[in-house]
């Protein structure tokens, strides 16, 4: 079976051959994987999609590909300082780990920290065709075999915060909502244009979204949201489905978000990620709301991959078939890129069931 | 409450800063003890907003803007308190452990820890161990609380503790953890006295430890 049938009749709620899966790596997992495939490319990994050559997920057997266009490209640009196109100052710190060093990039300076700054501010253009050159060579190479999905994450929020500053962001959104308002539309335009340009050049999936969950409850009201995010939200799906009635909308946002889930399937949302599983029951986001939504992610980046032995990683994946998966609807993948503290054994427990469990024999 | 307290009081719960530095000023005018603005209306007021938090009243954004209107009322008193000889509940060393940079569940957790009467030595961010020991040994501090947020540098709570025993002061002190990827079985595995998964549950925790 082609990984794009695989998808589509996933997410048409119906069971493929086996369940889809994408995984996505930080630049050094990428390194590790690389060596140990024996692929030598000496570029930067994006872990968002975009300017890779896609051989290390095509080599792993991945069903969907990403191509992304936005601020989300700003993450692991460099590994000295840098400030990205937005004027959003970076900076990169080391972490050790049993398997070697990495680097997080971390936001260190936000140009919209003062207020006077705001009416002058100028975002990057959207417009710029060079930003969709993989876009379009990724379809035209890949459609075929693949499920396309066009990345335009951190759409609004998480842009904005990276402008503003996020605790300003937050004062902001009680104490000066015109305010919020006017920084909030700076990313959202940028990103519904390009979202716009990439279901033109034909992707089957756009992959929205901005982290609105912490662990155990939401980052925010479900009135701030529904306030500030929501109608937002609510226009970007539309419009582009308005460009192709068949195109798909995934939106993540990390941690528990149980008090939006209906009004995200409202707006017309038809697929949720990542579903982090020590923040929401899988079982239970299932049999809520599996009927109209789809579910992309679900395995455990806090604890299971990089602490649980192979063993764990295997039981929760399979444990997820039968639960969140059931009928289909799910496509797995880690919750979040995969970090360098995961061992070897339980990435590969990890791919490994997924790919070899038939739907048929659960 | 005392009418002179009440607007003190209802101003931090809605955060209006200046209605709290304000109402703060008017209350010392009127010779309020500054002990008594703070044990009977920052600190009752502060306690509502972790209770509004915890039943889902309450979020991060408006547990921010509370803190920040009882910081400016605190900042008013806090020289008044030293010259009254007012001690604190506690005093308390945080920080973000060694390769971590995020900052905002520390923060909150510091000015829940601040409204609650502790007297706060914040370490910041990417804090090494020997901080940690450091802050112990010149503050004489009666709990450590330290933040990660990722798998990677979570690991460096149990370097600290590690670290704090070794210096000998591990009987000296309680150490609670917190943090997304934290748990309560973290915390017990690496021998930690407490975990609390948000901020409001921190200053609950912290004034069990120091009862």
């Amino acid at each position: 079976m082609k990984p794009r049938e695989r998808v589509q009749l996933a997410l048409n709620h119906e069971t493929p051959d086996r369940c889809p899966m994408q995984v996505s790596f930080t630049p050094e997992f990428a390194l590790r994987l690389r060596k140990e495939l024996g692929i030598s490319e000496a570029s930067l990994h994006n872990p968002h999609g975009g300017g890779n050559t896609y051989s290390l997920e095509r080599g792993l057997g991945e069903d969907m590909l990403l191509t992304s266009v936005g601020w989300a490209n700003s993450y692991y640009q460099d590994v000295k300082p840098y400030t990205d196109e937005w004027g959003i100052g970076w900076r990169v710190h080391p972490y050790e780990t049993p398997f070697g060093r990495g680097h997080y990039t971390e936001i260190a300076a936000h140009p919209l920290a003062d207020e006077a700054a705001i009416p002058g501010y100028r975002p990057p253009d959207p417009h710029r065709l060079e930003l969709y050159c993989d876009a379009e060579q990724m379809v035209r190479d890949f459609k075929d075999e693949y499920w396309i999905v066009g990345v335009t994450v951190t759409t609004i929020f998480e842009t904005a915060w990276a402008l503003r500053g996020l605790e300003q962001m937050l004062l902001d959104m009680v104490v000066d909502p015109d305010l919020a308002e006017a920084i909030l539309d700076i990313p959202f335009e940028y990103h519904l244009t390009a979202a716009k340009k990439l279901v033109d050049l034909g992707v089957d999936m756009i992959w929205t979204g901005d982290d609105v969950g912490a662990q155990n409850r939401m980052l925010i009201s479900p009135g701030m949201w529904r306030r500030y995010l929501k109608p937002r939200m609510a226009r970007f799906i539309a419009e582009l489905k308005s460009i192709n009635p068949q195109l798909k909308v995934a939106y993540h946002s990390d941690g528990d978000i149980r008090p939006i889930i209906l009004e995200l399937i409202e707006i017309g949302l038809d697929v949720l990620n990542p579903i982090q599983p020590a923040s929401m029951d899988p079982a239970e986001i299932k049999a809520t709301y599996g009927e109209q939504l789809c579910f992309w992610g679900s395995i455990d980046e806090q604890h299971t991959l990089p602490f649980g032995s192979a063993e764990v990683v295997r039981a929760e994946v399979l444990e997820r078939l039968r639960t969140l998966g059931k009928g289909g609807g799910l496509i797995l993948a880690p919750t979040h890129h995969v970090q360098l503290d995961t061992p070897m054994e339980n990435f590969w427990a990890m791919v490994d069931t997924i790919r070899d469990t038939p739907y048929a024999g659960l | 409450m005392d009418s002179t307290l009440q607007p003190i009081y209802e101003g931090i719960l809605v955060g209006d800063l200046l209605a709290v530095t304000e109402s703060v000023q008017a209350a010392l005018a009127k010779e309020v003890e500054p002990g008594t603005i703070l044990h009977e209306a920052l600190i009752p007021a502060m306690d509502e907003v972790g209770r509004l938090f915890e039943e889902g009243e309450y979020f991060v954004p408006e547990m921010l803007i509370a803190a920040r209107a009882m910081k400016g009322g605190l900042a008013i008193l806090k020289p008044l308190l030293v010259d009254a000889d007012v001690k604190p509940a506690g005093k308390v060393a945080i920080g973000t452990v060694q390769g971590d940079l995020h900052d905002i569940g520390k923060n909150l957790v510091a000015m829940m820890l601040e409204g609650a009467g502790f007297e706060i030595y914040d370490l910041g961010t990417d804090v090494a161990a020997e901080k940690f020991v450091n802050a112990i040994k010149e503050n004489e501090v009666d709990i450590v609380a330290m933040s990660a947020l990722l798998t990677t540098t979570m690991p460096r709570m149990d370097t600290t503790i590690q670290a704090i025993r070794e210096a000998g002061l591990r009987d000296k002190v309680k150490i609670i953890i917190g943090g997304a990827p934290v748990t309560a079985d973290h915390a017990q595995k690496i021998g930690a006295d407490g975990y609390a998964p948000d901020a409001s549950q921190a200053a609950s925790l912290a004034k069990r430890l120091v009862a």
